[in-house]
């Protein structure tokens, strides 16, 4: 029996297979979706060959809850509680991506106090995802203590969302029309601690992690992306920022009051592991400079210009806005048929674009690299399949 | 299109020779072990809480929402009219207005105000919608039962008119005849007076007070 051979991949394939004591073979290996660092449920079929990764292939819908859909039977108001459980770690900026949706449809002018209020809201949830992120990011690369530092310092955020929300990760807090409550008295205060406290913590952030030798020479040229591939892929935020594209929503198409406050965008030179974690890092200092310009200066106001009894319904017609979550572009696209409830709502999510970078990054780098890349992306697995 | 806003660009880190390197190396490695160093020798910088030994002392922020509970003033008179708005806007059918008419006067009243714990996301916009402000999210985090039956609460005192139309009553115990009792588990759902197998008889008066600390306190 003669096998045909035509391609260079198959020859090479079909010499492995030759009996020798030296030959490998290609095999493929599940990772996760129970592995720890999937950070959720997020399957990756691995074709590896040795320890050399060749192929990965993401395997999504194992948290597959069908919010879209599930956004059909309720009113607007109801939905916005919905968008808390995509993406767990942005969860006010998603409210704020509905709610924006439903403002512009209705046509709601609303005053400064909500827009100042969001933003601070919206850059203290950029920051406590950021230190998670990081945390996280440590665990992955085998330093452990990263992570409990980086839960010590969020905890401080989450205290602050408590007290004026009430909640502290499905917050529900921004709504259409304006705010759930207004914030609490000590909120400015305790913020103001948060900023004092948190600057010389975020230095000893860079010398224990960011300057350490090891997590640089796992990270530094690991898992390179051009731009022109991070483009074509969609991927948004700080992985294609890392790529080296000056693409941030919060300049371009500036939203709340992106346009009146002073802060620089934080992009990357070749878009390697070590990019993309220098841009969050940076990330994290430009949200406090935002916050710290805003804090002072907030005037007062309504906090609630709609009645929450009140069922929403918006004109007929198709309504799209989008803002910049810690992950990305989150776009909510509504259709409406002048019903208070919507007849389609899709969520253009960050996550779904960034994981397909991965099936890019990762040919020829080890399986070790790969855990690396896959938490230099921050990936919410609840985003990508919602 | 041209970038006007200002951009910050990645520091390269750069290669050194062999034993500069290695010098860098131990040096990155000493900063980081004596962060940590630091934090072990100073035991001021601990923020771990002793959850279980500290139950006394822990409070929990104001706006905490952890349970829902149904405002009642010192007569143990609500202001529930049972209108229903919080159950059209609850969004995941939680809550269960269940409403009768007066025996005696033939107004609309409330039966049991039903809330499933086990359903309800805490989402808050049932207390928002409240036009009587009879609703409230309370602070008490620790919900685990041992028996989902026990996630379903009757959160009225008595069925009855609300606090308004109570007042309208000038005796006393005209007022008390209107006002039937009702329980915090005696719900149509749950328990229906059956026990549950694996608690001890007398449970249910020790879960209804340390239920009703709770919600008073």
């Amino acid at each position: 029996m003669s096998v045909i051979v035509s391609s260079l991949e198959q020859r090479i394939r079909a010499d492995n297979l030759k009996e020798s004591p030296l030959s490998t073979q290609e095999y493929f290996v599940n990772m996760g979706p129970q592995h720890p660092s999937t950070h959720g449920v997020l399957r990756m079929v691995v074709k590896l060959d040795g320890e050399t990764v060749r192929e990965v292939i993401p395997v999504l819908g194992y948290i597959h809850r069908g919010i879209e859909k599930m956004g059909e039977s309720f009113g607007y108001r109801q939905f916005v509680h919905m968008t808390d459980r995509i993406d767990y770690l942005s969860a006010l900026i998603n409210n704020w991506a509905v709610s924006m949706t439903v403002e512009k449809a209705a046509k709601i002018e609303l005053n400064d106090r909500i827009q100042i209020i969001r933003t601070i809201m919206a850059e203290l949830q950029r920051i406590q995802s950021h230190q998670l992120w990081w945390g996280v990011f440590g665990m992955d690369m085998g330093a452990f203590t990263p992570f409990l530092y980086g839960f010590r310092d969020r905890e401080i955020i989450t205290d602050i969302f408590e007290e004026t929300i009430g909640a502290r990760l499905t917050m529900n807090y921004i709504q259409p029309g304006g705010l759930m409550f207004d914030i609490h008295p000590n909120f400015q205060k305790r913020v103001k601690d948060f900023l004092k406290y948190f600057k010389p913590k975020l230095e000893e952030y860079e010398t224990l992690l960011s300057g350490n030798v090891i997590l640089q020479e796992r990270v530094r040229n690991v898992g390179i992306m051009d731009a022109k591939t991070a483009i074509s892929i969609g991927a948004t935020g700080p992985v294609l920022r890392a790529s080296g594209v000056k693409h941030d929503l919060r300049k371009l198409d500036p939203y709340g009051v992106y346009d009146k406050v002073d802060f620089d965008v934080p992009v990357g030179r070749i878009g390697d592991c070590w990019d993309r974690y220098w841009v969050r890092i940076e990330e994290i200092k430009q949200s406090m400079r935002i916050v710290e310009q805003l804090i002072d200066n907030i005037p007062e106001g309504k906090t609630m210009l709609m009645k929450p009894a009140v069922k929403i319904k918006l004109p007929e017609g198709t309504y799209y806005s989008q803002v910049e979550t810690p992950r990305g572009v989150l776009g909510v696209f509504v259709v409406s048929d002048g019903k208070d409830k919507p007849y389609r709502i899709h969520l253009r999510t960050p996550n779904f674009n960034n994981i397909w970078s991965i099936t890019e990054m990762s040919s020829n780098w080890r399986l070790g690299d790969l855990v690396a890349m896959l938490s230099s992306l921050d990936v919410v697995v609840p985003d990508i399949d919602r | 299109m041209e970038i006007k806003f200002k951009t910050l660009v990645a520091p390269e880190i750069k290669r050194g020779c062999l034993m500069g390197n290695m010098f860098n190396a131990l040096g990155s490695l000493w900063k980081g072990m004596k962060i940590t160093i630091y934090y072990l020798t100073h035991p001021s910088t601990v923020v771990t809480q002793q959850y279980p030994e500290n139950r006394e002392t822990l409070k929990m922020m104001d706006r905490f929402r952890a349970q829902l509970t149904m405002a009642h003033d010192e007569n143990g008179h609500h202001t529930c009219t049972a209108c229903g708005i919080c159950d059209q806007n609850c969004p995941n059918g939680s809550i269960n207005v269940v409403d009768r008419k007066n025996p005696i006067t033939g107004k609309k009243e409330l039966d049991r105000y039903i809330w499933r714990m086990d359903s309800c996301t805490f989402c808050n916009i049932c207390v928002q919608v409240c036009p009587f402000g009879t609703l409230e999210m309370k602070g008490n985090f620790e919900a685990s039962v041992y028996d989902r039956r026990l996630f379903v609460y009757t959160l009225n005192k008595y069925a009855g008119p609300d606090q308004k139309n109570l007042l309208k009553i000038e005796n006393l115990d005209d007022r008390k005849k209107q006002m039937e009792s009702r329980d915090i588990f005696g719900g149509p759902v749950p328990l229906s007076g059956q026990s549950i197998a694996g608690l001890e008889a007398g449970v249910f008066d020790q879960l209804r007070k340390t239920e009703e600390a709770a919600t008073n306190g």
